[in-house]
């Protein structure tokens, strides 16, 4: 079990930066999600802390050593990928022993330790098949025990669960999640998915353009975003931000008008999630421009001049376009950006 | 249903004559050929054209009592194994370096490689008649198979290399993460993901070799080296004139080795063949 130290690390390549002055300190037995669109350099730094690209400048340091000039193979680190990278011409039995093979694990611990590996993951008896003849969740769970068989240090999981559909992305999140609190070992994961970060992670680091945009648990990352970029990642559906004008304690935007502090002024963007937003009021004045029910909840567009925001209203809330409507935002739960994108805060 | 069922047995037999046609007009030079090599040497040029002609083992006998035949084909298996040996041993780890490692002039080099194929053997060969006579390699299977391996490696590196070029990346990640060197990755990883290209490259590379005809000859001069192509040439002169129905046997036992060896292989040659093309 170790902590993880990322030093200023910088990723070029040409002239182009992946990554950008990044510092990071994960700590010992955290599961840690690094959040982002694509090209975001939240992969190169996993790949990076695995040891399959060298950072250009800055120290990765894992359990108090630096690992910078310590080969991928040599650093105990374990690695599951989006395209399970499980051994063709292997079974799965040799699959998972393969890691025990290279790090020159006595023979006689191999069955034994694939055999809890396998079982970790319900795999027990698909031993003898080939990845080839395993479904996409089987081949996914079988490159979970390959990572786990050999305990690792760390673990790092590049967006493991993608190239599975819905409903078994769900269940793989439980297991992974019930398995890391087994094991306690470090676990940095990648991925694009709000919500894989927001179910699995202790905290989430979001990224964008190279940069970290802002650290912190779920909590903190949904109710108290740093930025538009955050606010508008997180949440589904996202926040609605709307571009307006701040003066003596009021925001306003074509058919919206909300009461703001009076230090926020000028030029401001208003962030409110749809679940702030109530029908009945009058915030926000607009027609209604689609309703979509789910079942356990019917999304409502409203069209407020050329705004269009998102409303989470009650599971039977039902109307016909073009239908005008008022929508309360809740004064508790409004957020202020100025025009840079970062937010507006009472100190200020 | 009737009709269309009916329309649909029709067509199948139109396929199958289709196909059978074609399947005759491409076995008929073999059929022709394996005729002339048993029919006797009379039958072999005559100006009217022979539909049931004397079966005839005369040929055979020839063969058998006037050449080492047997000798001239374990040459070529051994110079034509030894030469694909070679050229994988060398074209393996070439072609992976090419597709994997990044480095300066790495297309450069790849190009090179395949450019010793672009030249007119012809070019080279007083040169390397030279070599292998310092080296005291002459009229040696040895010299065959480096000759052979020499004109056949580029073919060989670059077929492989267009498969590994396919395997993903992340293969070899998830190998080094998991403690693999090098090494390592290449042999239990990469090698058995490319098994179908390099198993195409060696049959080309075989097929190539056993019909090599100007070094061997270059090299060759005695049965010690001579090679089944180059025994096809000694049927031409002399005092008994062109010996076409030997020349026919021979060339059908030359061809059998190869026939057998794809049929065998055949699974994987289709599909090492089409394999890097449905990836583009």
């Amino acid at each position: 079990m170790a902590s993880i130290h990322l030093q200023n690390i910088v990723k070029r390549y040409g002239g182009f930066v992946g990554v950008q002055n990044m510092s990071l300190d994960i700590a010992d037995e955290e599961f840690l999600v690094l959040l982002g669109p694509s090209g975001c350099g939240k992969t190169t730094t996993m790949r990076m802390i695995a040891g399959l690209e060298e950072p250009t400048e800055g120290q990765i340091v894992i359990g108090g050593e630096v690992v910078n000039d310590i080969d991928a193979r040599d650093r105990d680190v374990a690695m599951v990928f989006q395209g399970y990278a499980l051994y063709p011409n292997m079974s799965i039995y040799e699959n998972i022993r393969f890691p025990l093979r290279m790090r020159g694990i006595p023979a006689s611990e191999h069955d034994a330790r694939i055999r809890k590996a396998a079982e970790m993951v319900e795999l027990g008896s698909f031993l003898d098949r080939k990845p080839g003849a395993l479904s996409g969740g089987q081949r996914q769970r079988a490159a979970l025990a390959r990572a786990v068989v050999r305990q690792p240090q760390v673990f790092l999981m590049d967006e493991p669960l993608s190239n599975l559909d819905a409903k078994l992305r769900q269940s793989m999140r439980v297991q992974i999640k019930h398995m890391q609190r087994q094991l306690k070992v470090t676990t940095v994961y990648v991925t694009h998915d709000q919500i894989e970060a927001m179910t699995l992670a202790d905290r989430i680091v979001i990224m964008n353009k190279g940069a970290i945009q802002q650290v912190g648990t779920p909590d903190e990352i949904y109710s108290d975003p740093a930025n538009t970029f955050v606010a508008g990642f997180i949440g589904s559906p996202p926040m609605n931000l709307i571009q307006g004008t701040a003066r003596d304690g009021r925001f306003t935007a074509p058919g919206i008008s909300v009461p703001c502090p009076r230090f926020v002024h000028g030029q401001v963007t208003l962030g409110v999630r749809p679940e702030d937003c109530h029908v009945g009021g009058d915030n926000l004045q607009g027609q209604v421009y689609g309703v979509e029910p789910t079942g356990d909840v019917t999304y409502l567009t409203v069209l407020g001049g050329t705004n269009k925001i998102e409303v989470k209203a009650a599971r039977d809330y039902r109307s016909d376009i073009d239908v005008a409507i008022g929508i309360a935002f809740d004064p508790a739960h409004l957020y202020f950006f100025d025009e840079s994108g970062q937010r507006i805060r009472g100190a200020a | 249903m009737a009709t269309a069922r009916k329309s649909r047995g029709e067509s199948r037999i139109l396929r199958y004559l289709i196909l059978g046609t074609w399947a005759l007009v491409c076995l008929l030079p073999i059929l022709w050929f394996l005729s002339i090599g048993f029919r006797p040497r009379t039958e072999v040029i005559t100006p009217e054209p022979i539909y049931w002609p004397t079966f005839s083992l005369d040929a055979w006998r020839l063969l058998l009592s006037d050449w080492p035949i047997a000798k001239y084909l374990l040459n070529s298996v051994l110079a034509v194994g030894g030469s694909v040996v070679i050229s994988l041993i060398l074209g393996i780890p070439a072609a992976y370096a090419l597709s994997r490692y990044e480095f300066r002039w790495r297309e450069d080099i790849g190009f090179y490689i395949l450019s010793t194929r672009m030249m007119a053997p012809a070019i080279v060969a007083v040169p390397i008649f030279f070599l292998f006579r310092s080296m005291g390699l002459l009229d040696t299977i040895w010299a065959l198979m480096l000759i052979y391996a020499a004109v056949n490696l580029s073919l060989v590196i670059w077929i492989i290399r267009s498969y590994m070029l396919d395997i993903p990346k992340e293969l070899e990640d998830a190998a080094r993460t998991d403690g693999a060197s090098d090494l390592r990755i290449l042999w239990e990883i990469i090698i058995p993901a490319c098994l179908p290209g390099i198993i195409t490259a060696a049959v080309i590379a075989a097929i190539f070799a056993i019909n090599e005809f100007l070094f061997t000859l270059l090299i060759a001069s005695t049965a010690n080296a001579y090679t089944m192509s180059v025994a096809l040439a000694n049927f031409t002169g002399g005092s008994d004139g062109i010996i076409y129905n030997a020349i026919a046997l021979v060339s059908f036992i030359a061809f059998v080795p190869i026939l057998i060896l794809v049929i065998l292989i055949q699974k994987h040659l289709s599909r090492g063949l089409t394999m890097g093309a449905v990836k583009g």
